[in-house]
C-alpha cells in the first residue's frame, strides 16, 4: 500500500473548489517560492515545530530525555508545559487516511464538495496521489498543484481528478525562476496539454505586490489562458501579509524581496476583457 | 431601513428618549408594611403606582408607543420583612417569576375587557382568597387602561393621529390589524416589566402574529414594506428599556424570540414573518430581541442560508434548536405532544412551553468534574477497574441530582398578578402563576463535561490499560496541580484522546455521562410533583465550579475554568469544527433535553464572499440532520479577537479563517493573531 508524507489535515476550507472540503496538504515541494506561506511543506520529511503560547524558557525540553521520537530533534517532545514542541509532518498510508476522512463524506458531499489534496506539491508523491485519490472515490476529489512534475503524472492525475486547480504565478521565464527557483517550461507545458485535453480546470494567481500582480503579468496570463475551453474561471489570490508568520516556527527566516507591505494589485479586467470570469478569493 | 427607522435608532441608542427618568420616592414597602398588606396586594397596588407615575413619552416619529419613564420599581417589602421570607424559603433569583413564555396571543385577539368579562364571570361563588386574585386583575386592568388612555391623550397633543386613533381600541378591544397587534403586544410586555417580573420571553412571534400580518397583506391595507417598516419599529422598542431591566449584565434579559419550526398540525411553521424576522434583526443589528431559530432534519438549506446571514452579522445569532430532538425529547419527560411542539426557548437555551408551563428551568447545576474528583479520591485507589470507576462516578451524580433537588425545597415566589392574566388557566382556575401551572418542572444543568470524559479516559488509559501510572501518583499528581510532573502533565493535556477531537472513545463516554445524568434525575419529583430535566447548558456555573476544585487528570490544571456549556476543552488540540460538530452531535441527545447549546465562534472572515454563506449553511444543516440538539454560532470581529487575546481562555474555540482555511485563534502565534487584527485593511477584497 502507498503511504505519503502529510504535514496537514484541515477541515471546513472553503476557499479551495466547491462546497465545504477537507484539504490535505501533502510534505515537500520542488519550488521555493520567495512568498510562500506554507515553509513548514517545503521539505519531504518530518520536521521540529516550535509554536504556541510563548516560551518560560525552563529549559525542560532540553535535558536528554532519552524518548526514541525525540531523539532526531534533539529536544523533548513530550515536556513543554506550554505545549510548543511538535512534529510537524508524519507518514500516513492511503487507505487509512482515506478511511478518516470518509467520516465526514456526509458533510463533504451534501454541500457539494469533497476534498482537495495540496501541499507542498502534491505531484512529488505521484504513487501515494493517485492511491489516495482512488482511495477517496466517490467523494469529489480536486488536486491543487504548481503544475511542477513529471508530464505524464500530471497528465494522469488531470484525468482522474474531478477538478484541477493549477498555480500560475509567473508568465516570464526568467523572473520565475528568480521568484520559484526553477523556470516556468514545464509548468507551461503541462498547461498547455491541459487546455487541450478538455478536462475542467481552475488557474489560480497570486497576486504578489510588484511581483505578479504587474499589468503586463496578468495581461500575459490572461493571454496564455485564453484558449482553453475547459477553463472553469480564474482565482485571484491577493498576497496575504501572513505568510511570514510560520517561517520562526520551523527554525527558517522570511526575508520576502518584494514590497511585502504593499497592498496587492487586485484586477481582474486583463481576464474579464478575453471573457474569463476572474473571482478574487 | 427607512429614514424613519433609523432615527428612531439614532433617538434610542443615544439614549435621549432616557434623560428624564423618573423615581418613586414614596416608601411603598414601609407603607405596605404598616398596612399588613398580602403580597399579592402589594404587587397590585406597587403595578398602580407605578403605572401612574408613568409619564407618557412618545418619540419623534415613533408609531409604536410606550417608553418606560420610571427609573426602577420601589421594594416590596422591607429588609426585615425580606429577611424573614427568606429564611423559610427557598427563593429563586430575585424571587419573582421569570423566564416564561406569556399567551400574548388570546388577550391580543380579544383585548382586555374580553379578559374582564372572563373574570367578572369566574367571581361567582369564590372563596375570599381567590375573590381577592381576581379582584387584583380586573385593578391591574384598570391601571393598564389608565395609561393607555394617557398615552392616548399624549398622542393628540403631540398631533399623532394613528396612535391616538390604534390607542382608542387597544388595549381595550381586540386587534384587528398587524399594526394593532404589535401596539398592544408592546403594552403587555411594557406592564410585565412595570409589574416586576424579568426575563419576559417572546415566544413564538411568528406563529401568533402571523394571521394579523396575512390579513394586512391579502385585503390591500398593507404592502410588505410598510409591515417590515412596523416590524423594525416594533424590533427598536425592544431596546428602548432594556437598561433598566435586571440581569447579570445588561442584555442579559431575556427578550428571546422563537421563529420557525413544527406547527400543531406538524407542518413547517416557518413563514414570511419568520423571514422579515431575520431580516429585521440583521438590518438593525441591536441585540434585542434574542432570536431562536427552530429547524428540523427537513429545513431547507435556504433558511439555513437567511440564518448565516444573520449570524455573519456579529449578534451571536439565530441560535438553533433541532425539533427533531428537542420534541422528542420534551414528551419523554411528559409534556403533552402539542405543548412539546410547541416550545419555545427561555433567556438562554432552556426550552419551555408558552402559556402552560411554570418550570424552573436553571434552579442549580451538577458539576461532572467535581463528582469524578469525589469518585476519584475515593474509589481509585481501590477499583479493580476502570467499570468500577465510572460506576462510582454514575452513584456520585445520582447523589449530586439528589442533593440539588433537596436543597431547593419550600419554594415561595413573589406572586404575578398581571402575569397570570398571560398564563394559561390562571383567570379559570383563580390562581396566580406563581403557586404553579400545568408544568412545574425543574432544570439542573450539567457543567464540565468534557473536562470529565477527558479526565475518565486519562484514568482509563493509564491507570488501567496501560497501568504506565500508579493511582496514588496519578491522584497525588492531581492534588499537587502537576507539581514536578511535566511529563505526564503533557502527556495528559496533550497526548490522550479528547472530546471533539474526532475519534470515538469520548464520544461514548460522554453518551454514558449524559445517559447517567438523565437516569439519575428521572425518579426524582420536586416539591410541586414537576420532574426533573437534566441539560447540557453551564450559564455561569463552568467558572463558580471550576474556582472550587483544584487540577483535573485531563491535564487541566488549577485555576484554569471549564469549556462553557456543551464545547470541548480549552486546551484541547483538536482537527477543526467538522469533528467537534461531530463529537458534541453523538450522544443522543433527547435524554438531557433541559437545554445547553454546542457554542461556537467563527470568524466574521469566514462568511466573506457570495458561496461562503451557502457553505456554512451547509455545515449547521449536517450538524442538525446529525442529531444535534442545540447549536450557538458566533460570528465574531476585531474587537472580539482583541479580547480573546488578552483572555484567550474565554476563547478557546474562537475560529478565524486566515484564508482558505480555518484556525484556532488561540493556537496562532502572538504575530499571526496581530496580523489577523491588522487585516482589516483587506476588508474590501
Amino acid at each position: 500500500m502507498e503511504t505519503g508524507i502529510l504535514f496537514d489535515v484541515k477541515e471546513l476550507s472553503v476557499n479551495d473548489g466547491p462546497g465545504l472540503r477537507t484539504s490535505v496538504f501533502l510534505k515537500g515541494c520542488p519550488l521555493r517560492c520567495i512568498w510562500c506561506h506554507n515553509p513548514e511543506g517545503l521539505l519531504p520529511r518530518p520536521q521540529l515545530m516550535e509554536s504556541g503560547a510563548p516560551c518560560l524558557g525552563c529549559g525542560a525540553c532540553r535535558g536528554g530525555c532519552g524518548h526514541a521520537d525525540c531523539r532526531p530533534f534533539g529536544r523533548c517532545l513530550h515536556v513543554c508545559p506550554q505545549g510548543r514542541l511538535r512534529v510537524c509532518g508524519w507518514r500516513e498510508e492511503a487507505g487509512a487516511l482515506a478511511a478518516r476522512i470518509r467520516e465526514q463524506e456526509s458533510l463533504l458531499a451534501s454541500s457539494g464538495g469533497g476534498v482537495t489534496l495540496t501541499g507542498g506539491e502534491p505531484l512529488l508523491q505521484g504513487g501515494f496521489l493517485l492511491a489516495l485519490m482512488a482511495e477517496l472515490k466517490p467523494l469529489h476529489v480536486a488536486v491543487e498543484t504548481s503544475g511542477c512534475g513529471d508530464p505524464d503524472l500530471f497528465g494522469e492525475v488531470a484525468r482522474r481528478a474531478d477538478l484541477l486547480m493549477v498555480d500560475l504565478k509567473q508568465m516570464d521565464d526568467g523572473v520565475h525562476r528568480r521568484l520559484t527557483g526553477a523556470g516556468n517550461g514545464p509548468i507551461l507545458s503541462n498547461l498547455s496539454r491541459l487546455m487541450a485535453s478538455g478536462r475542467p480546470f481552475i488557474a489560480r494567481i497570486p497576486l504578489i505586490p510588484g511581483v505578479t500582480d504587474t499589468p503586463e503579468n496578468l495581461r500575459e496570463t490572461a493571454r496564455f489562458l485564453s484558449p482553453a475551453r475547459n477553463l472553469l474561471r480564474v482565482e485571484l489570490m491577493p498576497y496575504n501579509r501572513l505568510a511570514g508568520a510560520k517561517y520562526a516556527s520551523v527554525g527558517m527566516e522570511y526575508r520576502p524581496e518584494f514590497g511585502a507591505s504593499h497592498p496587492p494589485n487586485i484586477d481582474g479586467s486583463p481576464f474579464e476583457a478575453r471573457g474569463i470570469e476572474a473571482v478574487v478569493l | 431601513m427607512t429614514d424613519r427607522i433609523a432615527s428612531l435608532k439614532d433617538y434610542i441608542v443615544s439614549k435621549k428618549h432616557q434623560l428624564n427618568l423618573r423615581d418613586i420616592e414614596t416608601d411603598l414597602a414601609g407603607d405596605f408594611s404598616r398596612r399588613g398588606l398580602s403580597a399579592r396586594e402589594r404587587m397590585v397596588e406597587r403595578l398602580e403606582t407605578v403605572l401612574a407615575t408613568e409619564q407618557p413619552f412618545i418619540l419623534p416619529g415613533e408609531r409604536i408607543v410606550y417608553t418606560r419613564t420610571v427609573r426602577s420599581l420601589p421594594e416590596l417589602f422591607t429588609a426585615g420583612e425580606w429577611a424573614e421570607i427568606r429564611s423559610g424559603h427557598y427563593i429563586h433569583e430575585l424571587g419573582y417569576v421569570s423566564n416564561l413564555t406569556p399567551r400574548y396571543a388570546h388577550t391580543i385577539a380579544g383585548g382586555l375587557e374580553k379578559r374582564r368579562g372572563e373574570i367578572l364571570a369566574a367571581l361567582p361563588g369564590c372563596s375570599g382568597e381567590e375573590t381577592g386574585f381576581l379582584g387584583g386583575l380586573l385593578r391591574a386592568i384598570d391601571a393598564v387602561e389608565g395609561l393607555a388612555d394617557r398615552y392616548r391623550d399624549e398622542a393628540l397633543r403631540r398631533g399623532n393621529e394613528e396612535a391616538y386613533d390604534v390607542l382608542g381600541r387597544i388595549p381595550r378591544e381586540g386587534a384587528r390589524t398587524f399594526r394593532e397587534a404589535l401596539q398592544f403586544f408592546r403594552i403587555l410586555h411594557f406592564t410585565l416589566w412595570a409589574e416586576g417580573e424579568y426575563h419576559n420571553t417572546v415566544g413564538r412571534f411568528d406563529q401568533y402574529m402571523l394571521p394579523y400580518l396575512e390579513a394586512d397583506l391579502e385585503a390591500g391595507r398593507l404592502s410588505r414594506g410598510a409591515a417590515f417598516e412596523l416590524l423594525e419599529e416594533f424590533f427598536l422598542s425592544f431596546n428602548k428599556d432594556s437598561s433598566l431591566y435586571p440581569g447579570v449584565q445588561q442584555g442579559d434579559n431575556g427578550q428571546s424570540m422563537v421563529l420557525g419550526g413544527r406547527r400543531a398540525d406538524g407542518k413547517d411553521g416557518f413563514n414570511v414573518l419568520s423571514a422579515m424576522c431575520l431580516e429585521a434583526s440583521r438590518e438593525l443589528k441591536l441585540i434585542d430581541p434574542k432570536i431562536n431559530l427552530r429547524v428540523d432534519g427537513g429545513t431547507p438549506l435556504s433558511v439555513y442560508e437567511m440564518g448565516t446571514l444573520l449570524t455573519k452579522e456579529g449578534l451571536g445569532f439565530p441560535q438553533y434548536a433541532n425539533d427533531d430532538v428537542v420534541i422528542p425529547g420534551l414528551t419523554a419527560l411528559g409534556y403533552g405532544p402539542e405543548d412539546a411542539a410547541d416550545y419555545s426557548v427561555a433567556a438562554c437555551w432552556e426550552f419551555i412551553v408558552p402559556g402552560r408551563g411554570m418550570d424552573i428551568p436553571n434552579v442549580g447545576a451538577m458539576s461532572f468534574p467535581a463528582v469524578l474528583d469525589a469518585a476519584m479520591k475515593d474509589r481509585l485507589r481501590e477499583a479493580a477497574d476502570f467499570e468500577e470507576m465510572l460506576r462510582a462516578v454514575e452513584d456520585g451524580i445520582r447523589a449530586s441530582c439528589a442533593a440539588i433537588l433537596s436543597g431547593v425545597s419550600r419554594l415561595w415566589m413573589i406572586p404575578a398578578p398581571f402575569l397570570s392574566l398571560l398564563m394559561d388557566g390562571c383567570v379559570e382556575g383563580k390562581r396566580d402563576v406563581s403557586l404553579g401551572l400545568r408544568y412545574n418542572n425543574y432544570g439542573i444543568h450539567g457543567t464540565g463535561l468534557a473536562t470529565a470524559v477527558d479526565s475518565l479516559l486519562a484514568i482509563e488509559k493509564l491507570v488501567f490499560d496501560e497501568r504506565s501510572v500508579a493511582p496514588g501518583v496519578l491522584l497525588e499528581a492531581v492534588a499537587s496541580d502537576f507539581q514536578g510532573r511535566g511529563e505526564l502533565l503533557h502527556r495528559l493535556r496533550y497526548e490522550l484522546p479528547k472530546l471533539g477531537d474526532g475519534s470515538a472513545e469520548p464520544v461514548r463516554l460522554a453518551e454514558r455521562l449524559l445517559d447517567a445524568f438523565a437516569s439519575a434525575v428521572k425518579g426524582l419529583r420536586n416539591e410541586r410533583g414537576g420532574c426533573v430535566r437534566a441539560g447540557t447548558g453551564s450559564a455561569m456555573y463552568y467558572l463558580w465550579h471550576a474556582a472550587r476544585m483544584g487540577a483535573s487528570p485531563d491535564g487541566r490544571r488549577a485555576g484554569e475554568p471549564f469549556p462553557a456549556n456543551f464545547s470541548p476543552s480549552l486546551f484541547a488540540r483538536l482537527p477543526g469544527p467538522v469533528s467537534v460538530m461531530k463529537a458534541f452531535s453523538g450522544p443522543d441527545l433527547k435524554k438531557t433535553i433541559n437545554g445547553g447549546p454546542l457554542t461556537m465562534e467563527f470568524h466574521d472572515s469566514l462568511f466573506r464572499g457570495g458561496e461562503s454563506v451557502g457553505k456554512v449553511a451547509s455545515l449547521i444543516r449536517w450538524f442538525v440532520g446529525r442529531g444535534g440538539h442545540q447549536l450557538q454560532l458566533n460570528a465574531v470581529n476585531r474587537d472580539t479577537l482583541l479580547d480573546a487575546q488578552a483572555h484567550p481562555e474565554a476563547h478557546a474555540q474562537l475560529i478565524v479563517r486566515v484564508w482558505g482555511w480555518s484556525a484556532y485563534f488561540n493556537r496562532l502565534d502572538r504575530e499571526y493573531q496581530d496580523h489577523i487584527l491588522s487585516r482589516r485593511e483587506y476588508a474590501a477584497l
